[in-house]
């Protein structure tokens, strides 16, 4: 029988007993800010004021959100993520164009929305969702993984764009280009800038883990969800020489400098497509 | 080195600390998601060429490893891997082998040495490509599969599990692929090769299936344009 | 029979433990692993039955596992990632989305309801199964992520790609989502039921025909 030797230092598997790994608690975080277990992210979910009622249910994997709607009050969703509503909730489709867009205002967007239409896929329109006499409204994006809140107190935060699953309130939304190169970085092609007073939820594909940044860090740009303090970020080749821009698979990465915060996600689209390639022939 | 798998089993992902600097772990390519940036990768194909090419022949899986160095104590690195599901960690005794699915494999240290297995090993797996790979060696080893991943300890009444759901067994087990339930369900019932483990060991079962993946995936795929 | 669910609520694996000379009756393509005393059959249902589910797009044959000289285990599984749950028969029985079913007791009636369904769901293949019982039973279903278990109380909305199983005490009507159909076509929504009445519905909190496009439209074509 395989015995695993007991070290104290590393999470072990001892065969004779269940296969899962007894991880020490008391092991030293390997990253600061990022907490035990995935339940809770580790960002400030600041709803030191009264957000919209609302219930994440069914995380991590696929998490679910339920917006319990009080009259009057707008909930804005990314198309296509409603998942069941109460009948009395009315759903109105209108174009992702920001607060007060006006004619030029409008003009920009479709323009954007055509660019991220061909770039990342996103789509043009988003759904209101308000009850005149109060009502439900369950959301869920497309991937599996998590659906974090965030209540925004007038700060800024940037999300990847596939991040972004419904806001309420005085939230206000800008298109932030990533540079050139970022367009062949499929997934960092454009951001979210997000700023504003109300409520913000946004999702991860897999679960989502809080890196501390205090100099350079470099991240798989599939796998980024966002950031947030004072950083700047360059798109590179992933390094590894010439065979490893070609072979590595890392292909483009982020690097990170300054202080602050980045979100990661634990899956990656297109790893997943390339697990998928060969599985599926053709 | 310190590694602690986190968000099992939905989304296993590992995060390393490296201790000195010269501490290394070899990685899936594909597989890095974040890193300090300090750290050295370099990109090689595993088990040199030839080594290398008795892999590519077979399709599948990639040729292609990083591994990562640290440069100085306390850089840290994350890995997943592509599809949805668990991570499992061993710390190998450098007595037991461990054989596993060749997509399986993600991370391990270098005193943990890989061999492609040949014998009794064709068809065994119903994926284009995939083959046996042999862990034996010293040291950490990580493995993943789409699903969570179901440890089942296997004694001398042996255990039947179908081929597409496994991800690895140890050494001490005697394996036999067959068809289950006669000719009729073969073709008929869904289920398509069965593999018979017997002897004193454990396997590792994972609770989804990549081909039932790909089949669902079927239908939404673009359609070539012959023309 | 004991049915214990492991790995929740993402990674779902089946435990169903047989007691010597039970049955237990899966859809195909469900099993993982079983001891060595259990032993499949493969049952067509009679050739008709059998033809009729061919061309409802559901896969031909069931397997009946039945345990042989003392207890047996058996593992299942579905084929997307997510939950299960275990659903007791009740007088009226229940409506399950077909691709959910994964196993029952063989006191449990399938059928495959046609009439009234047609185009109930957007996505291929996939269409309504109902399953009534004279007596107690189990049905395992599966969902495609977590599965919620909503109240029925008046009414309620759902898109129809997340509907897993319902009451069969509820009445429903099958609509557009939006105002008008290209209102619809562009908020992205599919088709949505409408519900009404007091019952159950267990809803799945990702949709697979969503998540298929959104991947699989990305694969290499096929030929």
């Amino acid at each position: 029988m395989l015995q695993a030797p007991v070290e104290a230092r590393d999470s072990r598997m001892n065969l004779a007993t269940e296969g899962r790994p007894n991880v020490d608690p008391q092991q030293q975080q390997l990253v600061p800010a990022a907490p035990a277990g995935a339940e809770a992210p580790a960002y400030r979910d600041n709803s030191a004021q009264a957000s919209i009622p609302h219930e994440i249910t069914h995380g991590p994997a696929f998490a679910m959100l339920r917006v319990d709607l009080p009259p009057g009050q707008v909930v804005i969703a990314e198309a296509g993520a409603m998942v069941a509503r109460h009948t009395g909730v009315a759903m109105d489709v209108k174009m992702n164009a920001g607060k007060d867009p006006g004619f030029f205002g409008m003009l920009k967007a479709i323009v954007i929305a055509l660019i991220r239409k061909v770039v990342g896929g996103e789509t043009f329109f988003v759904n209101h969702f308000s009850a005149s006499q109060g009502g439900s409204v369950w959301i869920a994006p497309t991937m599996s993984g998590q659906v974090l809140h965030r209540r925004m107190n007038g700060e800024t935060i940037t999300l990847s764009t596939g991040a972004f699953l419904c806001s309420a309130g005085d939230v206000d939304m800008s298109l932030k280009f990533g540079g050139f190169r970022a367009l062949f970085a499929r997934e960092g092609a454009f951001f979210l800038e997000v700023s504003g007073r109300g409520d913000l939820w946004f999702t991860s594909y897999g679960g989502i883990e809080a890196i501390d940044v205090n100099g350079t860090y470099i991240v798989d740009n599939g796998h980024l969800v966002g950031y947030e303090g004072a950083l700047t970020f360059d798109i590179r080749s992933a390094g590894g020489g010439l065979m490893g821009m070609v072979a590595s698979g890392e292909g483009l990465v982020c690097e990170f400098k300054g202080q602050g915060r980045v979100y990661i996600q634990s899956r990656n689209h297109s790893s997943l497509l390339s697990w998928l390639r060969p599985l599926v022939g053709g | 080195m310190q590694y602690e798998v986190r968000q099992k089993p939905d989304f296993g992902i590992v995060a390393v600390r490296f201790d000195a600097p010269g501490e290394q772990l070899l990685v899936e390519s594909s597989a890095m998601v974040a890193r300090d940036t300090a750290m050295e990768m370099k990109t090689q194909m595993t088990g040199g060429i030839l080594g290398a090419a008795k892999r590519k022949l077979l399709g599948g899986e990639s040729i292609f490893q990083n591994t990562f160095t640290a440069t100085a104590a306390g850089q840290t690195l994350w890995i997943a891997p592509g599809p949805e599901g668990d991570v499992q960690e061993l710390i190998c005794d450098g007595v037991t082998p461990v054989f596993m699915q060749s997509g399986a494999f993600l991370a391990c240290a270098p005193t943990v040495q890989l061999d492609t297995k040949w014998g009794g090993a064709k068809g065994f797996f119903s994926g284009a490509g995939l083959f046996l790979l042999r862990a034996m060696g010293t040291g950490p080893l990580f493995f993943s599969c789409y699903g969570g991943i179901h440890p089942v300890d296997v004694g001398p009444n042996g255990y039947i599990v179908d081929t597409s759901h496994i991800v690895g067994w140890t050494g001490g087990l005697e394996y036999q692929v067959r068809k289950v339930g006669g000719l009729k369900s073969l073709f008929l019932s869904g289920e398509g090769l069965v593999c018979e483990f017997r002897g004193q060991g454990r396997v590792w079962v994972s609770t989804r299936n990549p081909s039932s993946l790909a089949a669902f995936l079927q239908p939404f795929r673009p359609v070539k344009n012959n023309g | 029979m004991q049915i214990n669910l492991l790995h929740r609520p993402a990674q779902a694996l089946a435990q169903v433990w047989l007691e010597p000379n039970e049955s237990i009756v899966a859809e195909s393509g469900a099993m993982v692993g079983m001891t060595t005393n259990v032993q499949m059959q493969t049952q067509s249902g009679g050739l008709m039955k059998g033809l009729k589910r061919m061309f409802g797009g559901e896969s031909f044959f069931r397997n009946t596992f039945t345990a042989h000289n003392g207890n047996g285990e058996l593992l299942l599984a579905h084929a997307l990632s997510g939950d299960m749950s275990v659903l007791e028969m009740t007088q009226h029985g229940y409506f399950l989305q077909s691709s959910a079913f994964i196993a029952s007791s063989p006191t449990v009636n399938i059928e495959t309801k046609v009439g009234g369904f047609r185009g109930f769901f957007s996505g291929a293949g996939v269409f309504v199964l109902k399953a009534v019982s004279q007596g107690p039973g189990q049905v395992l279903v599966g969902g495609f992520g977590g599965i919620q278990e909503l109240m029925c109380d008046g009414n309620i909305v759902i898109d129809t790609g997340h509907l897993v199983a319902w009451d069969a005490t509820l009445t429903y009507t099958v609509g557009k989502s939006g105002a008008g159909w290209i209102a619809s076509y562009l908020s992205g929504e599919g088709l949505v039921c409408h519900f009404k009445g007091q019952g159950r519905i267990w809803i799945q909190t990702r949709n697979p025909v969503e998540y298929g496009r959104s991947v699989g439209s990305q694969l290499p074509p096929r030929g």
